[in-house]
């Protein structure tokens, strides 16, 4: 396959057929990932250990306190926004039928397995977080007009929309990888537990007009709700696991802005996936600059759009003025947690522009590399500003204003074991998730050469890109 | 404003003990001649377009027999975090060294913006050119300006009766008396049952500075719509009611 | 460039220049109803100027009315042209081609109208409305307060003007040589002067691509910061608990995408009906505007959404207030289902059919909805926001426009329809090198198996 828009005169380079990159692919996916990778499970999942030991440490120390609890629910926050957003740089482009991201389309849509172990984490957040009848608020407001909600309603749906997430992420991901698993399923030698495996796993998929039909269909309805429940969920974690914690911070806005974050993270994440697989997975050839474009554009887009969305909460409440105001923008930025909040404004939002901005560092390899690293650790940081300050609020039945801001929290010794080892264990999830899918979409990348055309105009080429109703 | 309070003369304030109110509006029409403010007819009310700087709120409390009337006089609270400044394009409205949030009518463009954004609803709009019957032509006070259409007004503390006496104190070398009957506005002078007392916060042995201090550390004072934030200059003292008290006291 | 299209471009210049050089029989008509009704508005104006703000409906709490309203609706329309040429452009949509110009006109016109609808008539003394924005009192220190939305209102509003007009008229000046060099007399030296010496040498066409590339992104920000600041008239006010809404922004943004597409829809339809463009406005154009509006529509349905639960989330008296006056009052209930059926839910479901989303006749009937659904939204928004019982009984009160309002509302219609008709006398709806450009590179399908699908040029 030649390298995507190398040098713009792609026509020039060698077209592979589709056999061809079927076996290249193929053959990619099943060699053996030598040291690398099996150091890379062996660091996760050390972490991974580390992080619960970290867990156990503080489950000693008892779930009554939430301030204790304010790192573990930005570590789970966190994850839940990369891994949860990436599945969105898959989804997002198939609808408006772009190609660009044909190649690291399944890389994006693994992420969702990730959603697995996430869904573990999120489980003791349900004891940490105090019932209503302690006089918490809750986004189910409607009980407390007449009669009262019950007592555990915010637990219940945030942990349906979690589940729901979680089970059509994994469809997601396993339907978009049908055609591929039935390759892998007619290649590996009859009757071994591999081929079983992956003959279970392709559901009889045997590439019929009916079926590809099926396909598409299947892939634009999952995506379209993967997407709503994605906003679904961070609009209940972002409210009833954080808002209703900070009496007086109503903020309309806030859901998307977590969403908007969410998807800096996603994006971020993917490209770095990208930049590992090329680096050291063997797929050169096939990701190049037209994936870090794109992506580095989404990157910088999603950026202005989280300043935008941050700056309408804040002039709101800064022009405002209003005393419960005054104490929200004193708790989560100019107060006890005023460096962290530096840091993610630099690394979000003044990085992307000042840098992104240019096209040749667009359109570079390690430009938006750099950038995502810078984005990803300013979205980190933000979980923890805003998590670790909303769970350190000790008066949460007051109705009007937070009385005293409370100081800051200081991570200690299984803070960062926890965090390291959720961080860890998503990656070691991801990990080992590529060991059974495919982590290039191999029908994508076929189906592109289908779409593509190279044509002489004047004295240049031209790649004419079909695109499909 | 914590800077600009420190540096300030004066902190001219007002404190309205709502026990005393009797809901005679002695206050209103009191400040609608001192501050030549058009006379308000029927259709004016009508059309919620009557001008009226300081009103008497009436609120019913209980089921008819057991009824009873509640007054409360509201005038510009003169805010110290005042909503309506920040947001006039002109700044026609503003905060001036002695604790007054004042307008200048000439200035106006008449956007309504600081009327919206009031919440204790102080502020009026010309709708129409003020118009005065004949027989009261020559009533009108010199010391205030005739406001056009098209401009925003509200009550300044009789901003005129301060000037006056500041004036008068300057050039014969005496002080501003705490309580001085020409340095109260209007609508305390005319209150027959000395509901409303008006003086510097600023001064410490003041009446009001005296009120205050007792009042809302613990007594009955309190600001309107505190939870706004907009610190106000303006001390309710909430009504003592017997009965309820008495109540209370039967049923403990 | 010329000789690849050579064939082609003489039939999209004759259809296209055939109304600009002749003139349909219906125009002379039509654009002298509609400088009549305006000129009836400008009448009320007058009437206004001379005897004051009284003769509005407006009263103590509802201090802004119809005007603010139309206001917010025009600007909200304006944001139609810069969502399809700038974001369109941007992202190398091909559909947008015939679109751009039609969308970029009505931009201009109804930001224009929009300065007519607040700054200029509703304020109480209009005669000073010159001296609000620009400074003026220099030697006494005199300054505008730059903390006032009303500041950063004009500002941004007057930037995005500018930047449109120069949008539209960078635009123009190919098709303006055209023009030129098929005119004689007046006409011909008048587009002389017009089209700034064109001669589509290659460095010409260069400069022009870039800076249409260059101020599509520099326009992006100026169009997102317009409407915000509309919002923030509203939203930073504490006084009016409806309105101190954060989301008020993107939820302002949005729903003028929604509106302001809308709107494009329509005048695509009108254009097609009026001076018969069917070759080059096809089915296709509309269905990807149909498209884009489903996504627009349901993003701005969310943030309507978070607005409600968020107003509720509050449980304080005058937003409760507020919400039960929009439901459950009437005549407010009506307005409200009113426009929550023709904002959303008759033309979302409408559009997603493919059938409805091609015709021309069922797109411009949603269209039109979902435009009434949004000027309904934001008087919902304005109106009911200041007419809520609020804390103090003394200012419990309604709102009724008055004629004179009604007539100047009316007029700003009148303004938009007279002047995209006098563009469309005087200039090319449709950019005619637009059209040419995407023809460049010869067939645009791609065979696959026994299907061809459209395709674009990538380099």
């Amino acid at each position: 396959m030649p390298s995507n828009g190398h040098n713009g005169h792609a026509a020039e380079a060698v077209v592979l057929t589709q056999a061809q990159v079927q076996e290249d692919l193929q053959e990619k996916h099943e060699r053996s990932r030598g040291q690398t990778f099996r150091v890379a499970v062996g660091l996760f999942s050390v972490l991974l250990v580390l992080g619960i030991i970290g867990f156990i440490l503080r489950v000693v120390d008892g779930v009554s306190d939430t301030a204790k609890w304010g790192y573990y629910a930005a570590a789970f926050a966190f994850v839940l926004s990369t891994a949860g957003a990436a599945p969105m740089v898959a989804i997002a482009p198939r609808i408006a039928k772009a190609h660009w991201p044909r190649p690291i389309s399944r890389s994006a849509e693994l992420f969702s397995i990730v959603g697995l172990f996430n869904l573990l984490v999120f489980i003791p957040l349900l004891w940490v977080l105090p019932p209503l009848e302690q006089g918490r608020r809750t986004l189910w407001f409607f009980g407390s007009v007449g009669e009262p909600v019950p007592n555990y309603s915010p637990h219940i749906w945030a942990t349906l929309a979690m589940l729901a997430l979680v089970v059509v992420g994994v469809l997601l991901v396993w339907m978009s990888a049908l055609p591929d698993i039935a390759a892998l399923r007619d290649r590996l030698p009859q009757g071994t537990r591999k081929q079983k495996m992956y003959a279970w796993l392709a559901r009889g998929w045997k590439g019929t007009s009916a079926q590809w039909f099926m396909q598409k269909h299947r892939l634009g309805i999952l995506g379209a709700f993967y997407f709503a429940m994605l906003i679904f969920l961070h609009f209940l974690i972002s409210v009833d696991f954080l808002m209703t914690l900070v009496p007086g911070w109503i903020d309309a806005l806030y859901p998307a802005t977590h969403v908007a974050n969410a998807l800096q993270g996603g994006v971020a994440s993917v490209m770095l996936t990208m930049v590992i697989m090329r680096q050291w997975g063997g797929y050169k050839n096939e990701i190049g600059l037209d994936q870090f474009w794109g992506l580095g554009k989404l990157l910088f887009a999603l950026s202005l759009l989280w300043i935008w969305f941050f700056f309408s909460s804040f002039i709101i409440f800064w022009f405002g003025k209003k005393p419960n105001e005054v104490s929200v923008i004193e708790l989560f930025i100019k107060g006890p947690y005023l460096p962290i909040f530096y840091a993610e404004f630099v690394l979000t939002f003044f990085f992307p522009l000042v840098f992104m901005i240019w096209n040749p560092i667009r359109k570079s390899i390690w430009g938006p590399t750099i950038l995502s690293i810078a984005v990803l650790a300013g979205t980190f940081f933000g979980r923890i500003r805003m998590y670790v300050a909303s769970y350190s609020v000790a008066d949460q039945s007051a109705l009007h204003a937070i009385e005293t801001v409370p100081a800051t929290v200081m991570p200690g010794i299984a803070d960062v074991f926890i965090v390291l080892g959720v961080i860890g264990g998503s990656i070691l999830t991801y990990l080992l998730a590529s060991r059974i899918i495919p982590i290039m979409s191999i029908w994508e990348k076929k189906e592109m050469l289908m779409y593509e055309v190279h044509r002489p105009l004047h004295r240049i080429h031209v790649r004419i890109l079909g695109k499909p109703d | 404003m914590a800077e600009l309070k420190q540096t300030q003369q004066r902190q001219w304030g007002m404190v309205i003990d709502l026990d005393k109110c009797t809901g005679c509006q002695a206050c209103v029409v009191a400040c609608q001649s001192e501050n030549n403010i058009p006379i308000n007819e029927e259709a004016h009310y009508n059309q919620r377009r009557a001008i009226q700087w300081i009103r008497v709120e009436r609120y019913w409390e209980g089921e008819f027999p057991d009824i009873k009337a509640r007054f409360m006089p509201v005038l510009c609270q003169h805010c110290d975090n005042a909503p309506c400044e920040p947001v006039c394009p002109v700044y026609a409205t503003y905060h001036n060294t002695e604790g007054l949030n004042v307008q200048v009518y000439n200035r106006c463009v008449g956007t309504r913006f600081c009327a919206n954004n009031c919440p204790y609803h102080a502020r009026f709009f010309n709708f129409w050119e003020p118009a005065w019957p004949n027989s009261l032509k020559n009533q009108l006070n010199p010391d205030v300006t005739v406001r056009s259409r098209g401009i925003m007004e509200k009550c300044t503390f009789c901003v005129q009766r301060i000037a006056r006496v500041k004036r008068k104190a300057k050039n014969e070398g005496e002080t501003v008396n705490d309580g001085d009957r020409a340095l109260s506005p209007a609508c305390v002078n005319a209150c027959p049952t000395e509901t409303l007392f008006f003086g510097d916060f600023k001064d410490p042995n003041s009446t009001v500075a005296k009120m205050k201090d007792k009042e809302t550390h613990g007594g009955r004072g309190y600001h309107l719509l505190e939870e706004i934030g907009t610190d106000t200059n303006v001390v309710y003292l909430k009504k003592v009611d017997k009965h309820a008290e008495a109540k209370e006291e039967v049923h403990a | 460039m010329q000789e690849h299209v050579q064939l082609n471009s003489k039939e999209v210049n004759d259809i296209l220049l055939k109304d600009v050089l002749g003139m349909p029989k219906w125009w002379l008509p039509a654009v002298l109803f509609f400088l009549v009704v305006f000129l009836a508005g400008g009448a009320a104006f007058g009437y206004m100027l001379n005897k004051g703000v009284g003769v509005t409906g407006l009263n103590r709490p509802v201090m802004w009315g119809f005007f603010m309203v139309n206001f917010v609706f025009w600007i909200g329309i304006s944001h139609a042209g810069i969502m399809i040429s700038a974001i369109l452009r941007l992202t190398q949509a091909e559909w947008r081609r015939p679109l751009t110009r039609a969308a970029e006109v009505l931009t201009v016109f109804s930001l224009t109208s929009a300065l007519m609808a607040a700054p200029l008539v509703h304020v109480g003394r209009p005669w000073r409305a010159a001296l609000w924005v620009f400074p003026y009192d220099f030697e006494r220190g005199v300054w505008p307060n730059v903390r006032s939305a009303f500041v950063w209102d004009p500002s941004a509003v007057m930037t995005y003007l500018t930047a449109s007009t120069l949008f539209v008229i960078i635009a123009l000046l190919p098709d303006l040589a055209i023009i030129r060099d098929r005119t004689t007399g007046t006409a011909h030296k008048v587009y002389s002067l017009l089209c700034l010496g064109w001669r589509g040498t290659p460095r010409q066409w260069k400069l022009q691509a870039v800076a249409g590339i260059l101020l599509s992104a520099l326009v992006l920000p100026v169009f997102v910061s317009v409407h915000s600041i509309v919002s923030w008239d509203f939203a930073v006010q504490v006084g009016v608990e409806g309105w101190h809404s954060t989301i008020f922004a993107p939820y302002f943004i949005i729903g003028a995408i929604h509106s302001g597409v809308s709107a494009v829809a329509t005048v695509m339809v009108l254009m097609v009906w009026l001076y018969k463009w069917q070759k080059i406005l096809t089915p296709d154009h509309l269905d990807a505007i149909g498209r884009l509006l489903i996504i627009v529509a349901t993003i701005w349905f969310f943030a309507f959404f978070l607005e409600w639960v968020f107003a509720l989330y509050t449980l304080e008296d005058p937003e409760l207030a507020l919400r039960e006056l929009q439901v459950f009052k009437h005549p407010w209930m009506a307005l409200f289902i009113v426009f929550l059926i023709t904002a959303y839910f008759f033309p979302v479901p409408m559009w997603m059919f493919k059938k409805v989303r091609r015709n021309m006749f069922w797109m411009f009937v949603t269209t039109i909805s979902v435009n009434i659904g949004m000027w309904l939204e934001r008087f919902l928004i304005i109106v009911l926001g200041l007419a809520r019982r609020q804390a103090f009984t003394f200012d419990w009160g309604t709102y009724h426009p008055s004629m004179i309002e009604i007539l100047m509302v009316i007029a700003t219609f009148a303004w938009v329809m007279f002047g995209m008709l006098v563009f469309a006398k005087v200039f090319p709806l449709i950019p005619l090198f637009d059209i040419k450009e995407g023809m460049v590179g010869g067939p645009h399908k791609i065979k696959i198996g026994r299907k061809e699908i459209p395709a674009s040029i990538h380099e």
